[in-house]
């Protein structure tokens, strides 16, 4: 077993120290698309995308202790950071086709996504529903064998640069909210579908406002049933908590020992804190490994919330520390690579997918039991 | 020190609210990144608040009164350094907008693209740059400022000032008013948006989760506040180091907590809270951030146990 773990390690640093790309990623636009895709499809033509997804749809079938150690070489390697136009594709859409689409939606998409030929995004949040999605009022009427979709979307991350959407709408307008949502698979380029990226104060403009005008999608492109996209929407939920950050924070864990080493030992409080700042990482790390072995053969508990929310704090200290290191003015927090773009962009890691109030809801609700507020 | 507004204040204070209301951005203007308001610096320039600590029976305590008041504003202006360093400096009247910068001339300065004056602390002498703005170097940032740079100091009239100290105190005390105005602009900004904005049906506000939190964000408001106006007051060395020092420590946690409340909206350009936060990220790294300030807090008032 270790053996074959150690073999497994070697050749992928080896293809890693070979292939990772010498370039910069860059951050949004169609240059960032072009990256991703060509960065992706590398990996797939060395065996190297999709390690734990399933051999009939593309991947390797290997096991989540696999998927770790690529995930730790990847980052010792210093690849492109996996929080890129790929990422829901490869974590959310794709893992949700592989849990709840039919054989014909899992072959007609699952492989181009691993082939780096197609980005997806993701279209859940409304400008009046984003932590309490249930709300969510973008309307899908069934006409004959087709969807007709009206409505507006928001904060979809790279929905200017996609090919597909997973897109969740009312297909019900009077039944409860878990028996009235669909889970859609939408083509970017369907007629009546506007793109606007929005600004923010990070600076790239990685989402958008999507605005669906009369647009007709196939009902074979609904996923999981129609009126039932609250369950399929859920059941990969754990699944982006616990899992799909793994390599984020590797990675994040990595840049604390930068960080340490580049700080003096004659500004002994910050290096106090750094130091503190390794264990918090460790800690989440043992937390997460724990998390992804155990959550391999049987749906991830409501513990992967902890994790999010652990991680989401602890990117947020590292990128504020780091610029409390360098300086605000200094080479390594200016300009779009510098630690200043880090420590702006982090004011999101608890907002995204799941506020860390929300995460801290669950937490108290399902891990420790405690009684829901009263309604 | 008297914790109540003299009618004297107050009739300043409404009348520098009516100058900030006139010269407010409309709604309707495109989200800007790091916008400076040329509007309301001149009419700054023009009425004389800058230089309130100059006159007869006022002094810092109004000037630091006028600088938080205006950074309660969205439009991005330099007055800190104008209303409580140029004076305490000598600095003739309207030579400004002044630049601060601490070790080397030749660092990035916020609002020195716009100086007229830069003010670089030496360490054992203040060195007085007359600013060329052909001169500077704009620097990109991420702080909602203009930054700039000088590439070298040869042709620039240049003076050395021996206070140092004076410098350092006031520039202490200029930072901690302006990060109090700043959090209570955004406070205020954050309060109406929880108000306004709903989830489970009801408004965020009425959650206790956040409740808590924007109690705890007022209570850093306020007390940010008192310190700065008492380091104003009292222009001691060890009342400016601990306002400063702790305006800069509470800074990272409130930004965070305004930022969370606000949800993907704020931080979008279209929501203002950036204009508040990028400054006050800016304002807790001056001058080396809290830590410095608390070490300098401590000697300033223990000399000898410091030593
Ligand atoms: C960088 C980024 C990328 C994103 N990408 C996508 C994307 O690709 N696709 C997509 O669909 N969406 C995306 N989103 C949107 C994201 O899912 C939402 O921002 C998130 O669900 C929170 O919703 P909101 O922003 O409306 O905040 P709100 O729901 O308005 O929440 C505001 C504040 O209220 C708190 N709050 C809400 N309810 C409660 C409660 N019951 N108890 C206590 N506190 C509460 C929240 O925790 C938060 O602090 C993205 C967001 C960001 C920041």
């Amino acid at each position: 077993m270790n053996d074959s773990i150690d073999r497994f390690r070697a050749t992928a640093r080896a293809w890693l120290e070979a292939n990772v790309p010498a370039e910069t990623a860059p951050r949004d636009g169609p240059e960032a698309r072009a990256f991703t895709l060509r960065w992706q499809a590398k990996q797939a033509e060395g065996g190297w995308a999709g390690i734990a997804w399933p051999e009939d749809v593309g991947g390797r079938g290997l096991s989540v202790l696999e998927q770790i150690v690529w995930f730790e070489e990847y980052v010792r390697a210093g690849a492109p950071s996996v929080l890129s136009p790929s990422f829901v594709g490869l974590n959310h859409a794709g893992p949700t086709l592989i849990a709840c689409g039919s054989p014909e939606q899992k072959a007609r998409h699952l492989p181009e996504i691993l082939r780096g030929e197609v980005l997806w995004c993701q279209g859940f949040s409304e400008p009046g529903s984003g932590s309490d999605l249930g709300s969510l009022r973008c309307r899908a009427t069934v006409d004959g064998d087709e969807l007709v979709v009206e409505g507006q979307k928001t904060w979809s991350s790279w929905a200017d640069i996609g090919d597909w959407q997973e897109l969740l709408v009312r297909s019900d307008p009077e039944a409860r909210t878990s028996k009235a949502l669909s889970w859609v698979i939408m083509p970017m380029d369907a007629p009546g579908i506007t793109v606007r990226p929005i600004e923010t104060m990070a600076g790239p403009a990685t989402f958008s406002e999507v605005f669906y005008d009369d647009v007709r999608v196939s009902l074979d492109n609904v996923v999981g049933g129609l009126n039932n996209g609250w369950a399929t929407a859920m059941s990969t939920l754990g699944f982006e908590r616990g899992t799909a950050a793994l390599a984020l924070l590797i990675e994040c864990v990595h840049q604390v020992d930068t960080l340490l080493a580049d700080c003096s030992p004659r500004l002994p409080m910050l290096r106090a804190r750094l130091a503190g700042l390794r264990a918090e990482g460790r800690s989440v790390l043992a937390m997460n490994y724990r998390f992804a072995l155990e959550s391999e053969n049987a749906v991830p508990d409501a513990s992967g919330s902890m994790i999010r929310l652990a991680f989401a704090e602890f990117a947020q200290k590292v990128s504020a520390a780091a610029v409390e290191l360098y300086g605000i003015d200094a080479a390594q927090t200016l300009g779009e690579r510098g630690w200043g773009y880090e420590y702006l962009h982090a004011f999101s890691e608890t907002i995204a997918g799941g506020t860390a109030e929300i995460q801290r809801n669950i937490i108290g609700e399902r891990v420790l039991g405690l009684p829901r507020p009263p309604r | 020190m008297n914790y109540g507004l003299t009618e004297d204040q107050q009739a300043v204070l409404s009348e520098l609210e009516r100058l900030i209301a006139g010269t407010a951005p409309d709604g309707h203007t495109e989200p800007e990144f790091a916008p400076y308001c040329e509007a309301l610096d001149q009419e700054l320039a023009q009425s004389g608040f800058l230089d309130i600590a100059r006159e007869d029976g006022f002094g810092p305590l109004d000037a630091a009164l006028v600088v938080e008041c205006l950074a309660r504003a969205p439009q991005i202006v330099e007055a800190a350094a104008s209303a409580l360093v140029g004076p305490a400096l000598g600095l003739p009247v309207g030579l400004r907008p002044v630049a601060l910068v601490e070790h080397d001339p030749l660092k990035p300065a916020r609002f020195l693209p716009r100086a007229g004056v830069l003010l670089a602390d030496l360490g054992d002498r203040v060195l007085q740059v007359t600013v060329d703005p052909d001169r500077v170097v704009p620097v990109d940032s991420l702080f909602a400022y203009p930054y700039g740079r000088l590439e070298t100091l040869d042709g620039l009239e240049t003076k050395d000032v021996a206070d140092v100290a004076t410098l350092r105190r006031r520039w202490r005390t200029a930072l901690a008013a302006e990060a109090a105005g700043c959090m209570a602009g955004a406070l205020a900004l954050v309060v109406e948006h929880v108000k306004d904005r709903r989830a489970f049906g009801r408004p965020l506000g009425a959650f206790q989760a956040i409740q808590h939190r924007l109690a705890m964000a007022a209570e850093t408001v306020e007390s940010c506040k008192w310190l700065a106006f008492r380091a104003a007051w009292s222009d001691s060395e060890a009342d400016a180091a601990l306002a400063a020092a702790f305006a800069q420590k509470r800074i990272p946690q409130f930004a965070f907590d305004l930022h969370q409340f606000s949800g993907a909206m704020g931080l979008t350009l279209e929501f203002s809270l950036h204009l508040w936060t990028y400054r006050l990220r800016a304002l807790s790294g001056e001058l080396g951030g809290a830590a410095a300030q608390a070490r300098q807090a401590a000697l300033a008032t223990w000399p000898e146990a410091a030593a």
